[in-house]
Formats: C-alpha cells, sequence, structure tokens
C-alpha cells in the first residue's frame, strides 16, 4: 500500500492533489450547517473542552464589566417587575389571566463559549443544549440586544448562527414609525449591519432606534437591534439603512436563548396558507 | 530524521497556538484576517517528497479547520498552497540552485527572496481560503480586497516570526 501510494505520488503529484482536494470539498459541502458531518462532531466536543477554558480565562479578566452589565440589567428587570405589579392590582381579571395562560416566552440564560466576529460566515457555540430544553430555531439575545439563532443542538451545547453572518437575515423595523425591512450584514464592520428596504418617503433621523417586528415566531417583537447611524438612497425606491449594532460580538458572554411556545402554532397556520 | 520530524512537529505547534489564540481574533475593518499558521509549509525542506507535503499541508489545514469549526476550509486552502509551491520554489531558483539540507529562510537564500517566495505563497492560500469562505462572486472584488490585505499582512507577520526566530 505505502510502496503503492509512493509509487502514485513520485509520478503523479497531481493525483494526491485531486484526492485530498476532493476530501475537502466534501468536508465544506456536506457541512453547509456546519456541523452536521458526525466526523466534526466527535472531534469537536473535545475540542470545545479546550474553548471553555480559554472562555472562563477570557471572563475573568473581563469579570468587572459583566457584573456591572448584570447590574444594569437587574434594575431594569425591576423596574418591569415593579410596574407589572402595580398594574396587575388594579383589575382581577389581569391576575387571573396572567396565572392561568401559559407565557408566550420563556428565556433561558447561557454562555457563550466558542465565537468568531473575523470572518465571513460567523458562528457561535452556547453552553446549552437539549437537556435545558434548546431547540433549532430559538432566538438568541445578548443583554443588548439580538444576538442570532440557533441552528444546530447537542445534549451540552448548541451552536448559534450569528447576526454577523452573510447568510443571517432578520426582519426589523424603525420604533418611531414602524417600518420594517430586512436586516444583514454585508461582510465588513462587525459593529454595523444594513437595513434595506424600507421605502424612501420615510423620514429617517439619525440615532433612531431598530428593533425586531415579531413577524419570525422567532424573537419577540420590540428586541433593541442597533440604531442608525448613517443612510443613503439605494436605487429609486428604497434606502440603503447603516445600523449600529447594539450587541458587541467580541464581547458576546452572557446571553438569553428565547423559547416561543406558541411558534408551532403560528408556523403550521402559515404553513397551511401557502 | 526523528529529529526533523520532532523540530517540524513543534514549529506547527507553536503555529497552532499563535493562530488559534491570537491571529483568530485580529480583525481590522472587516478586510484583514492574518492566517500566519501557513508559515509551516513555506519552511518545510526543499527536498520533501511531493505527497508528503501534501499529506502534512492538508492535515495542518484541517486541525486549524477543527479549532476555527470550518470543515475543510483551510485544508483546501493550505493543499492548494502546497500543490504551488513547487512552481513557485523553481520561478525563483536562486542562480545557484538550492540546496539540500538547508531551511528555505531568508537566512539561506537572502531577504528578497524570502519575501517573494512568502507573498506568493501566502498569496495563494489566502485566494482560496477567502472564495471558499464567502463561496459567492457578487462580492468579487469586496474579497479580492481582502485577499490583497490579508495576504500582505499576514506575509508581514511571517517576515516578522522569522526575525524573531532567526535573532535568538
Amino acid at each position: 500500500m505505502r510502496n503503492l501510494l509512493q509509487f502514485l505520488a513520485k509520478h503523479n503529484r497531481l493525483i494526491v492533489f485531486i484526492l485530498l482536494e476532493g476530501v475537502a470539498f466534501y468536508l465544506i459541502f456536506t457541512s453547509n450547517n456546519y456541523h452536521n458531518t458526525q466526523l466534526v462532531k466527535g472531534i469537536r466536543s473535545s475540542t470545545l473542552a479546550w474553548e471553555s477554558i480559554i472562555n472562563d480565562l477570557t471572563n475573568y479578566f473581563r469579570i468587572k464589566k459583566l457584573n456591572d452589565q448584570l447590574h444594569t440589567e437587574n434594575t431594569e428587570l425591576r423596574n418591569t417587575l415593579a410596574k407589572i405589579t402595580a398594574k396587575s392590582k388594579d383589575t382581577l381579571s389581569t391576575i387571573i389571566f396572567s396565572t392561568t395562560e401559559e407565557p408566550q416566552y420563556e428565556f433561558i440564560a447561557a454562555e457563550v463559549v466558542n465565537n468568531s466576529v473575523n470572518r465571513q460566515k460567523n458562528f457561535f457555540t452556547v453552553n446549552a443544549g437539549t437537556r435545558k430544553g434548546v431547540n433549532v430555531n430559538m432566538g438568541v439575545i445578548s443583554p443588548d440586544g439580538v444576538a442570532g439563532i440557533i441552528i444546530s443542538t447537542g445534549k451540552n451545547y448548541s451552536v448559534a448562527i450569528s447576526l454577523i453572518n452573510l447568510d443571517f437575515r432578520l426582519s426589523a423595523k424603525i420604533k418611531s414609525n414602524d417600518y420594517f425591512g430586512s436586516l444583514s450584514w454585508d461582510g465588513s464592520n462587525y459593529r454595523y449591519a444594513i437595513l434595506n428596504d424600507i421605502p424612501q418617503h420615510v423620514f429617517l433621523n439619525k440615532g433612531d432606534t431598530i428593533i425586531t417586528t415579531g413577524y419570525s415566531a422567532i424573537f419577540p417583537a420590540g428586541i433593541m437591534v442597533g440604531t442608525i447611524s448613517d443612510f443613503e438612497k439605494s436605487g429609486s425606491e428604497f434606502y440603503r439603512i447603516k445600523v449600529k449594532l447594539a450587541t458587541d460580538f467580541k464581547k458576546l458572554s452572557n446571553i438569553y436563548l428565547i423559547k416561543n411556545n406558541r411558534s408551532q402554532e403560528q408556523l403550521s397556520i402559515e404553513k397551511a396558507f401557502q | 530524521m526523528i529529529n526533523k520530524i520532532l523540530r517540524y512537529t513543534v514549529i506547527y505547534l507553536v503555529l497552532l497556538l499563535l493562530q488559534v489564540l491570537i491571529f483568530n481574533n485580529i480583525q481590522f475593518s472587516g478586510y484583514i484576517n492574518p492566517y500566519v499558521y501557513i508559515l509551516f509549509l513555506l519552511l518545510l525542506p526543499y527536498e520533501t517528497p511531493g505527497w508528503i507535503l501534501l499529506l502534512v499541508s492538508f492535515l495542518g489545514g484541517l486541525i486549524i479547520d477543527l479549532f476555527t469549526g470550518t470543515p475543510g476550509m483551510h485544508a483546501a486552502a493550505t493543499l492548494a498552497a502546497a500543490f504551488v509551491r513547487p512552481y513557485i520554489l523553481i520561478s525563483i531558483s536562486p542562480r545557484e540552485g538550492y540546496k539540500a539540507e538547508t531551511e528555505l529562510t531568508a537566512a539561506v537564500y537572502g531577504f528578497r527572496w524570502f519575501v517573494i517566495y512568502t507573498l506568493g505563497m501566502v498569496f495563494i492560500h489566502h485566494l482560496v481560503l477567502f472564495y471558499l469562505e464567502v463561496f459567492r462572486l457578487n462580492d468579487f472584488f469586496r474579497t479580492l480586497a481582502r485577499v490583497i490585505l490579508s495576504s500582505s499582512f499576514t506575509a508581514i507577520i511571517i517576515l516578522m516570526l522569522e526575525y524573531l526566530r532567526k535573532g535568538r
């Protein structure tokens, strides 16, 4: 066998080249969804342990900042809680309503263990999997705003497609006037994304807030996406709006996965009409 | 022989660590992503048999792939660079030819030679890698700009690493 290989190689380097390149392309094409190959899955689990260690280390250096972030988020939550309890005292029906009905959205807290911002197709890995009830197509948000969508799950880890990925599309709207468009990343700067399909008669301001529409059954409506940093006319009908993303993907650490308890219902009804 | 294999393994491991821990986190304005690990392929001896060169580069790329979660991409790019390597070496061969048992470094063949060699290899590698990564042609010139800028940056880092390695 070794002699055969040696013979082939000596006389035809091209054969080895084409064979190996074939293997490489096979890997690229079969792993379109990034994690589907069993081979990679197996070996990933060993590199993941290593990545967890690196992540723990880097988190240690950012502990103060993370603490501050959690603190501010806590105060915000307290405030909303206070508002809600004050409201629900008003009418008995709201209390009954809120206790009998299952909430539409539930949040699962998790941490990012592997992340990238320097590629054209970025993904990140979170340390929550099917054991914690994570499913494909669950939205991922950071305390600051939208971060990504889960595309593959394992027992203890899941992989999410990052907002800063050329294949990512998000339905987003301008908070002040409710016009909605499609948000995507253009592959250049990881702090900015592009919002398309906003008609030119709409009045825009720099600094306007962009939020999710909630049309997709993945993200609830009204989650922060970013703010308008710049806009220009593209073609004759629409704007090309540059959005400064609220989430800093280089610092992505504590995140929440959003479970939509009614997504099945919405999708099956929508499917019935198509 | 064993000594040599050990030596190149250590070089590869150091480059792997540098790549995963430092250079994978470098990004300037979405245009510059250095992939410095390719240096291990530049340094392999001139007399390395073709099939070993290809196999080693394939495996080397594949290990990087495992750490970056991009199965096949770095393997394909490194393999392409390894395939072109003999042609580049022949086209820039010094007047007295290549000496056996020497490293392909600036110290042996001169600074100018090494710069051209590095630029050529890195450019091929980045060209394949970046177009495979984007996998579409509608951003053709933007990707080309990324290839050129990143290659230059990677080449500069490689030259610096070589200087540090020899400066010892």
